[in-house]
């Protein structure tokens, strides 16, 4: 009864989250994305709403109050809720890295300050890795975190770039170097987002994710207690290793949630739509571009679930996540890209849904890692011997 | 207090369909609990919350298929579920005289204190199932419920119902009772993770008709379906073109020929 998983199918428990999910984002988030798209602020409402299912403690154990969820479901949420609205998985699936972080790193007593009232939704939380100079590269970073022995207290100083949930973050996962010479010297810290010299920038304009809010965020000799430390000194990245593997799955989930949005929409479209005396699905062009885009989605669903249930197997997941979030990212744009081609001219309007998952796709290519850095991943996995 | 919740899974068609026999096909059929009976749960599980309900069951009607419905509930808070289901029912088309034997038996079984009730299913939307076993159980009840304040030291649930014409009812309805629950008496929660995780390991009892001290004779349906088919439309619509005066003018034209307000 339990059903228990065969190849790419789901558990019993799997697919009612998949069935609770897909209810959500059709019902609550996608009805209200492209309002937000255009006005560019966050559905507080959705994220509550989120919270209330229990999604804000997906990566939390259960003893924090969350439901510290397998990776296939993880997977399954971020593209049953990217379905709804890119912008508001990619909120969500932030949150989750930090609470992942916190679960995995910090202390009992952090753990219990942080992780219940996270799983409840707030403080949401913030991933601070990139910098202005330092993104497909992170260990070129120039933040740090310098040791006062006298306070044993770390103190920030830099600058950090592209922080998705930037201004709606309580607290954040900060990446520092604690030795600014030594580029093995990364760091992970917790940070509250009301410690002094927390200073959140203004949100960028950007081409897609509009309604997710990234901004900078600067560290002007920012105090955090030495307890504060969630790695140990120069582990910061390898540590978090695991962690970010998930998250590129996730990543990729999302990415295959937004082809299939797109894939959806082009349908129906081709069916209502008539030219030449006949509706456009009975052009064959025009049904042979739906067959591949069908194909592709169901391709990088099947990437996201391999790679998922080898995490979950606690095997090496990291060529499978990366061809997995390369794979799904470039089926996102490319079917988002058609899914606007067969709409016509109505398809470049923001009438139709599709241009926004347009806009929105390319953003997959770009974070957790841009499609060249997963082909070097991928790559290495076949020339080293790991 | 004991809250015995009747629910179905009823299967909604596609756009288009096709129908296979004197059914619609099933692969055009997405199945899903009754939205009634949703908000059955939702006041039953509120009950429950508020300390009046100690124990919440949904009872059904249905083949294995529909337990993956009747788990949606058990994850919204239902303690756990009947699935009644026998060779008998196969092929059949159930009537609301054999559906009410089977629950007969269960509430002799469970002894609910309340029973709710959708108003209707959404497949063959008789609307009779709940009072019907409330005439048979001998309980007192109330149709049409979209408002309910239960008074369990009293024993009596204060409801209103909706009537036709936008009447509404209020009145009182001692318990035991059959409650049939109406749009609007609430509004059903989602279920969330922990309780789709928790409702996996909560019981769904499979049940047939000698558990219940029943017979394939006893649960007989009286009908039959003969045929199933799409009924022909035609639609004559006029669209009233023009500015507000001369569109208000040609609507009041068209009532007046078609008899209103002559
Ligand atoms: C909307 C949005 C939200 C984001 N959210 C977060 C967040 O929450 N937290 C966070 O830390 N970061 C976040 N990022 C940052 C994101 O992860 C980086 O943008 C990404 O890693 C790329 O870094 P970069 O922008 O500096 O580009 P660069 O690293 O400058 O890359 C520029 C180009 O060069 C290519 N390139 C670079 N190095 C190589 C190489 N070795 N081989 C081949 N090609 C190479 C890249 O693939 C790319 O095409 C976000 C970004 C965006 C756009």
């Amino acid at each position: 009864m339990t059903g228990a998983r065969v190849g790419s199918a789901l558990t019993d428990e799997q697919a009612a989250v998949r069935d609770l999910v897909r209810e959500f984002a059709r019902e609550e988030v996608r009805p209200g994305a492209r309002e937000a798209d255009a006005e560019g602020s966050f559905p507080e409402d959705v994220w509550d709403g989120l919270a209330e299912l229990g999604l804000t403690g997906l990566t939390v154990p259960e003893a924090y109050g969350g439901s510290d969820a397998d990776e296939t479901t993880y997977a399954v949420v971020n593209e049953e809720l990217a379905h709804g609205s890119l912008a508001v998985a990619t909120a969500l699936s932030v949150h989750c890295l930090v609470t992942s972080c916190l679960a995995e790193f910090a202390t009992d007593t952090q753990r219990e300050r942080w992780l219940p009232e996270m799983a409840e939704g707030r403080p949401v939380g913030a991933f601070c890795l990139s910098e202005p100079h330092a993104g497909s590269n992170p260990a070129g970073m120039s933040t740090t975190a310098e040791h006062d022995p006298d306070a044993d207290e770390y103190v920030l100083n830099g600058e950090k770039q592209w922080i998705t949930n930037g201004s709606r973050a309580g607290v954040a996962v900060v990446f520092a170097k604690v030795d600014p010479d030594d580029p093995d010297s990364i760091t992970q810290f917790l940070v509250p987002a009301d410690a002094a010299g927390f200073e959140v920038g203004p949100s960028e304009e950007k081409l897609g994710l509009r309604a997710s809010d990234t901004t900078p965020i600067a560290f002007d000799d920012c105090r955090v207690p030495a307890a504060n430390r969630l790695t140990e000194e120069g582990r910061g990245l390898s540590a978090a290793l695991g962690t970010l593997t998930g998250g590129r799955i996730g990543i990729a989930a999302q990415a295959v949630g937004v082809a299939w949005a797109a894939l959806e929409a082009a349908t129906a479209y081709a069916e209502e739509r008539e030219q030449f005396g006949e509706p456009l699905s009975e052009i064959q062009t025009i049904r042979h571009k739906l067959a591949e885009m069908s194909t592709d989605v169901a391709a990088s669903r099947l990437l996201v679930r391999e790679a998922a249930r080898r995490a979950e197997a606690g095997e090496d997941a990291r060529v499978a996540a990366a061809q997995a979030k390369y794979r799904a990212s470039e089926a996102a744009m490319s079917v988002a890209n058609e899914a606007v081609q067969i709409h016509g001219g109505y398809g470049y309007t923001v009438e139709y849904d599709v241009e926004r998952f347009y806009r929105d796709a390319k953003v997959t290519e770009i974070y957790e890692g841009t499609t060249e850095i997963q082909k070097e991943v991928i790559a290495r996995g076949l020339f080293d011997t790991r | 207090m004991k809250v015995l919740v009747t629910v179905k899974e009823v299967g909604e068609a596609d756009d288009d369909f096709e129908i296979e026999g004197t059914d619609i096909a099933s692969s055009d059929l997405e199945y899903d609990l009754n939205e009634w009976d949703d908000y059955a749960i939702e006041a039953a599980v509120q009950l429950a919350e508020a300390g009046i309900a100690e124990e919440v069951v949904a009872v059904t009607i249905g083949p294995e298929r529909a337990e993956e419905t009747i788990r949606m509930a058990l994850a919204k808070g239902a303690d756990r579920a009947v699935r009644v289901w026998d060779d008998a029912f196969e092929g059949t088309f159930a009537d609301v005289s054999s559906k009410v034997d089977v629950f007969e038996a269960v509430v002799d079984e469970e002894e609910p204190e309340l029973v709710l009730s959708g108003v209707q299913a959404a497949d063959t939307a008789f609307g009779a199932t709940g009072v019907a076993l409330a005439e048979r159980i001998g309980f007192d009840h109330a149709a049409v419920v979209n408002d309910l304040d239960l008074d369990a030291d009293a024993g009596v649930a204060n409801v209103h119902r909706e009537l036709e014409g936008g009447i509404e009812e209020l009145t009182e309805v001692d318990l035991p009772a059959v409650l049939t629950v109406q749009t609007g008496l609430n509004e059903p929660r989602y279920a969330s993770l922990r309780g789709i995780r928790q409702a996996q390991r909560k019981e769904i009892a499979a049940t047939d008709l000698a558990d219940l001290g029943l017979t394939p004779a006893d649960v007989e349906s009286t009908l039959t379906l003969t045929e199933m088919y799409e009924p022909e439309s035609d639609s004559d619509a006029e669209l009233i073109e023009g500015d507000a005066g001369e569109a208000a003018g040609r609507l009041a034209e068209v009532l007046r020929e078609k008899g209103v307000g002559a």
